[in-house]
């Protein structure tokens, strides 16, 4: 029905496309409502993944157990989402195909080394998080195909995430979002460090320099604030209605301090 | 391009239906076709939360649904939260705090509460302050609505309804 017919789009939760279509910023001759599709709307453990429907709303995944004992940092994501009626009605595949890089999901979900199941006319295909996002609202989703699932990996013992956003009023897109994902060894030594930045680029991003900083040490607070100082290495973020750029750049390497120590907050707080 | 499409609501209990444009928001729907103009528009942005209804029993902004996305669907409006003549304890709660100056905002804040309340009756402040970020009231009558939801969360409980 996508590829069929003209200029046709899928209407997920419908909050951030009809208001797009209010502003005439979009304007699809058909739409294709999919909320029906009751099939699309779950979160299961499935193989050492959580899998989430892409029709799943935020509302949901921030009530979910699963979500909020296994991957708290997709849980805070989710709730720090505009208002109630919003993350009634919006969904996780709505979010990411939009790919807002203000959005919370689309930066919570590369921390969290997400796949994404796409179908089209050719089939399924998997698309990891990593190849999702091109540009400003742009994906690597392709014509008449549509987001059906999306799976994120188990994190193994002693792991701990976190997602913190800062905005102009409350849960508004982020002036700087920061989703940090941390594991750590028997020993305490942090294996694997995932930082991403979201409001500052084009697409989400990793914060590299961040993340080399973290691996393989043992964390205490002035590393965390060493680490946290690189994290706006090489970015270089806008001016907008929001934030200014210099403002942007400081508040990120705040925020990825705060978000990394909540991480590591959580891990020890597990054990 | 007009099309049409036909919408089937069942609106505080009653069944509804019409044809209407497939463009048509809900919020049109519900105040245009069936006459029911206690759900208001107040940005049609999807900022204020005073088109605020419930959809399927969570509270939705309806002008950010398509009528017929509401096909098939239960919809509660403020026109059907009192019951028999009698307001709601929510209402009361509202009318005794003076939680209201203009009253635009109303309809959708008492969604909103009724919402809060069935999920987690006895909310703290900032329980309160996020359950209904969604509603914006511009005459800044915050604090005697924060003080209507916790009258309100007294009365419920008394009640047990």
């Amino acid at each position: 029905m996508l590829s069929s017919k003209e200029e046709a789009k899928i209407l997920a939760g419908g909050q951030s496309l009809l208001s797009l279509m209010k502003l005439r910023l979009a304007a699809p001759k058909t739409l294709i409502d999919i909320n029906g599709i009751a099939e699309l709307s779950h979160i299961a453990e499935k193989d050492g993944s959580i899998v989430i429907g892409s029709m799943t709303r935020h509302d949901q995944l921030a009530e979910s157990v699963i979500i909020r004992t296994k991957v708290p940092l997709l849980a805070d994501a989710a709730s720090l989402i505009a208002d109630q009626q919003v993350r009634n009605r919006g969904t996780i595949g709505g979010s990411l195909v939009h790919a807002d890089s203000g959005a919370d999901l689309p930066t919570a979900c590369k921390a969290l080394g997400a796949n994404l199941t796409a179908v089209g006319p050719g089939g399924p295909r998997s698309i990891a998080v990593e190849d999702f996002f091109r540009d400003y609202f742009t994906t690597s989703l392709e014509a008449g195909e549509i987001v059906t699932e999306i799976r994120i990996p188990i994190p193994p013992p002693r792991s701990g995430g976190s997602h913190l956003k800062l905005t102009k009023g409350h849960n508004d897109f982020a002036i700087v979002a920061v989703a940090a994902q941390l594991s750590f060894n028997d020993e305490f030594v942090c294996r694997k460090a995932e930082v991403v930045l979201g409001g500052v680029a084009s697409t989400p991003v990793h914060a590299r320099e961040t993340e080399r900083s973290l691996t393989n040490r043992e964390l205490d607070h002035n590393l965390i604030g060493d680490a946290a100082r690189k994290a706006a290495e090489g970015l270089n973020p806008g001016t907008d209605v929001r934030a200014s750029a210099e403002y942007r750049i400081k508040m990120t390497r705040t925020l990825t301090s705060r978000a990394i120590q909540l991480a590591v907050q959580r891990i020890h707080g597990s054990h | 391009m007009r099309q049409e499409v036909a919408v089937k609501v069942t609106v505080n209990g009653e069944a509804r239906e019409r044809r209407v444009e497939s463009r048509m928001l809900l919020v049109d729907f519900l105040r245009d076709e069936l006459g029911l103009t206690g759900t208001h528009i107040g940005c049609d942005t999807g900022h204020c939360g005073a088109c605020t209804v419930m959809l399927n029993g969570v509270p939705v902004k309806s002008c950010l649904l398509l009528a017929a996305q509401a096909n098939n669907s239960n919809v509660e409006t403020i026109e059907g939260v009192a019951r028999n003549g009698k307001l709601h304890p929510v209402q009361e709660a509202f009318l005794e705090e003076n939680a209201l100056q203009c009253g635009f905002c109303t309809p959708g804040m008492i969604l909103s509460t009724l919402f809060l309340l069935r999920r987690n009756p006895n909310p703290s402040d900032l329980e309160i302050r996020n359950g209904i970020e969604g509603n914006l009231c511009r005459c800044t009558g915050y604090l005697n609505i924060l003080k209507a939801v916790k009258t309100a969360a007294a009365k419920m409980s008394q009640k047990g309804r």
